[in-house]
């Protein structure tokens, strides 16, 4: 008979199931193991392992009679050949220079026991995993517990060591005993975690391996013939790039987090950018748009030689989409639209207003515009209701326009400026006055008259120009919330004039000058 | 042959199928809102057959303090209430916070783009020009990314010389880009420059305003009470009476 054909009939040697466990101990004075060392060791034997913790690991190791072992070993029962799996996996340990327990059983639960409990190589007869664990100490359950109980099983209140405590208060010993309690009663007395309990001590999974998926790598590069430079061909590239990285994010319904593209030029300098996305995405075209953008608003110094672009996987997005809600745009769509706006307007320039914490006319914040939206399936009420009418609004200036004003007993009797597009005219109603300060604690000097630097700037820059000057008056209140520190105290009017325009104008009381502020629309 | 083709009209009409494949103008469905936008304001609502037409470009002019602004963002009110997403093109770069926020807009469903053009140009024309494309070009972009329930250019104070300049193409691009989709696209400005065929131009004109109490907890000014008169509303326009409507002031505090 050839060895071949000898295989086949001999079928598999080892029980089915078979599983073995490698448990490092600790070793006084001896830093602990590296993470990845066991994932190696394991890697070295099956593609079916579960990383318990750094130093523990499960394998499945069903099959490998065919690989290792003499071939006397695959006549004889399965027990030869799983001390010969076992002693490989000692070798190997012992060759990465660490001393490991070894334990090899049809459960993996037995094995992940006795690998704790005893040093060296052990070996469970299949059928004998109950008796070979009966004499094994019960605090070795205080060990394993955090490995083989699912978080779901276990409660804050009743943790493993609690229970350990528990049964040594039950003067329990050894796991025999634990198994050996009436089942009815132990789960009358600890609930369902009895039973559970009671299956480990007699060796049986309470569930089964899930094996550890190695960590995928979502990366492609691309080194070119020629080298290019402008963004048409390098579009091309990088779609050629994305579109398996794609493929692959798919197949593991994983959407990218980050994109990294990293250029390495013709000078040999290298040009990285790294990308943030809102929102996990997987789609090429909104990738290399994205991509594309950023490095269109960051070129690179000289020609590209070589392409690079790494992903960040994220767990994919989960979407249910309804017949019932208005549709919304994409978050792919939303994030392509902001990287698109920013490019023509400034980053700075879009996104969502929000409103500060502050007394200061027109201070508001920008925020990042969300890309992902719920529908709503209840319209939101107006508030107050939708019957109610129009709030009036303002338009501000951003740059407070200066105006002319005559005032009498400091109420405005006409408006003017020398701006052009505010012709102005002679008030035909006016409310007010508004008195309103701010920060005068935060900025003694202009509190005291002193101009103030920036106010200097604007003399500098203006001067001659306008009478009224703008020049004194410091830059606008900017929108930023860092840049509204310096004080403020006006006085502020709603005045409409005849030409039939309504402004909001105020007295600078600090520069003693009359200013526009906004125009009511 | 006629009679097959008025059948297959009003099955295409009753079907909501493509509007380009009719003659006849759409029969209105009030209260249908995937078919125009709401304002938000009643009377104006009634006028206007529902709302401002959905897939169309339409525009909101008047003169200075007409209530434009106030009429727009009372639409963005009752748009993000909805659900709806706002874009908002402010060429100028005017909007008030606070006046959104006492229109009860939902700030988190409003995309602001602001844009770089100034009333008082002087010596830097060109820059003014420039910005202005930037800021159509960003109302393409929002345009063409879809599914936004209401978009506007906000011309409003923009020199009228920046404006005129702009080729009519401009508008007809825009229009094309909007048609078929769910989203109600608004100019705003002083005249009409560019309201598309199924569009609608709300012309406003401010009748009165009201200056505040002598109560310093109220608003300084109490709002204007604006006229609304749509103009070359195709098919809408049986009623060419004035919407009439009042803006009120939020308080200052």
């Amino acid at each position: 008979m050839s060895e071949g054909s000898r295989l086949q009939a001999s079928g598999s040697r080892l029980p089915s199931p078979c599983y073995a466990c490698v448990f490092l101990p600790p070793v006084t004075g001896q830093p602990a193991p590296e993470p990845g060392l066991l994932l190696e060791i394991a890697q070295g034997f099956s593609p079916r392992y579960e990383r318990h913790r750094d130093d523990l690991i499960s394998i499945d190791v069903r099959g490998l009679e065919r690989f290792i072992g003499s071939k006397a070993n695959l006549c004889c029962t399965g027990e030869p050949s799983m001390r010969a799996i076992g002693e490989e996996l000692l070798r190997a340990a012992e060759a990465n220079g660490v001393r490991a327990h070894v334990a090899l059983a049809r459960t993996r639960m037995a094995a992940l026991i006795l690998a704790h409990a005893r040093p060296g190589l052990t070996v469970v007869a299949p059928g004998e995993e109950a008796t070979t664990l009966a004499t094994v100490p019960i605090a070795v359950l205080t060990r394993i517990a955090g490995c083989v109980i699912p978080p779901r099983q276990t409660t804050r209140d009743d943790g493993s060591a609690d229970i350990a405590a528990l049964f040594t208060q039950w003067a329990l010993v050894t796991l025999g005993e634990l198994a050996a309690l009436p089942a009815d009663d132990l789960t009358a007395r600890i609930g369902r975690q009895g039973s559970v309990w009671q299956a480990i001590a007699r060796g049986e999974d309470i569930r089964p391996l899930v094996p550890t998926e190695p960590d995928e790598r979502f990366a492609g590069s691309l080194e070119l013939e020629w080298p290019i430079d402008g963004l048409e061909p390098l579009s091309f590239v990088l779609t050629r790039l994305l579109e398996p990285l794609s493929t692959q994010l798919e197949r593991r319904d994983r959407g990218a987090a980050a994109l990294h593209v990293t250029l390495d030029l013709v000078t040999r300098d290298v040009h990285a950018r790294h990308l943030e996305l809102p929102t996990p995405i997987r789609d090429v075209r909104t990738l290399r748009t994205l991509a594309l953008l950023d490095i269109e608003a960051h070129p690179p110094a000289a020609a590209i030689d070589r392409i690079t672009v790494v992903i960040d996987p994220t767990p994919g997005r989960i979407v249910q989409h309804t017949l019932f809600t208005r549709p919304l745009p994409t978050p792919e769509q939303l994030s392509t639209l902001l990287a698109r706006l920013g490019a023509v307007m400034g980053q700075d320039r879009i996104g969502a207003p929000a409103p500060i914490d502050t007394y200061r006319p027109g201070a508001f914040a920008m925020r990042a515009f969300a890309t992902e939206h719920r529908p709503q399936t209840q319209p939101q009420p107006l508030v107050p209701s939708s019957q109610s009418p129009a709030a009036s609004a303002l338009r501000r200036c951003r740059q407070p326009v200066p105006a002319r004003v005559i005032a009498k007993a400091g109420q405005p009797l006409r408006v003017t400026s020398d701006r052009r597009g505010y012709a102005g005219g002679s008030v035909v109603t006016a409310a007010g006055p508004w008195r309103t300060s701010g920060d005068w604690w935060a900025d003694g000097a202009e509190r005291a008259g002193e101009p103030s630097k920036a106010g200097e700037a604007g003399r500098a820059g203006e001067a001659g120009r306008e009478k009224h000057s703008a020049l004194s008056y410091p830059p606008h209140p900017p929108y930023l919330p860092h840049l509204t520190c310096s004080a403020w105290s006006r006085t502020e009017w709603d005045v409409a004039l005849s030409d039939g325009a309504v402004y909001r104008v105020f007295h600078d009381e600090l520069r003693d000058a009359w200013f526009i502020d906004g125009i009511f629309d | 042959m006629a009679l097959a083709r008025a059948a297959l009209e009003s099955l295409l009409r009753t079907r909501q199928l493509d509007k380009t494949l009719t003659t006849a103008l759409p029969i209105d469905l009030p209260g249908d809102e995937y078919a125009s936008g709401a304002s938000g304001v009643d009377e104006l609502d009634a006028r206007l057959g529902g709302g401002l037409p959905r897939g169309q470009l339409s525009e909101i002019v008047g003169s200075r303090s007409s209530g434009r602004l106030s009429l727009l963002l009372h639409m963005a009110a009752v748009a993000t209430r909805r659900g709806e997403l706002v874009a908002i093109v402010d060429a100028l770069d005017m909007l008030d916070v606070a006046s959104l926020e006492a229109a009860g807009v939902v700030l988190d469903r409003l995309l602001w783009i602001r844009g770089h053009v100034v009333i008082n140009p002087g010596m830097s024309r060109e820059l003014n020009q420039r910005a202005m494309e930037q800021a159509l070009r960003a109302l393409a972009l929002v345009l063409q990314a879809g599914n936004f329930g209401l978009v506007v250019l906000d011309l409003a104070e923009a020199p009228i010389e920046i404006v005129s300049r702009l080729p009519f193409t401009t508008w007809l691009r825009l229009q094309r880009m909007v048609e078929g989709s769910q989203t109600v696209a608004m100019l705003v400005g002083c005249t009409p420059i560019a309201r598309s065929s199924g569009g609608l131009t709300v012309k406003l004109g401010a009748e009165g305003w009201g200056p505040g109490a002598g109560d310093v907890r109220r608003a300084l000014f109490m709002g204007f009470d604006v006229e609304a008169r749509v103009v070359r509303a195709r098919a809408r326009g049986q009623d060419d009476a004035p919407a009439r409507f009042a803006t009120k002031g939020h308080v200052n505090v």
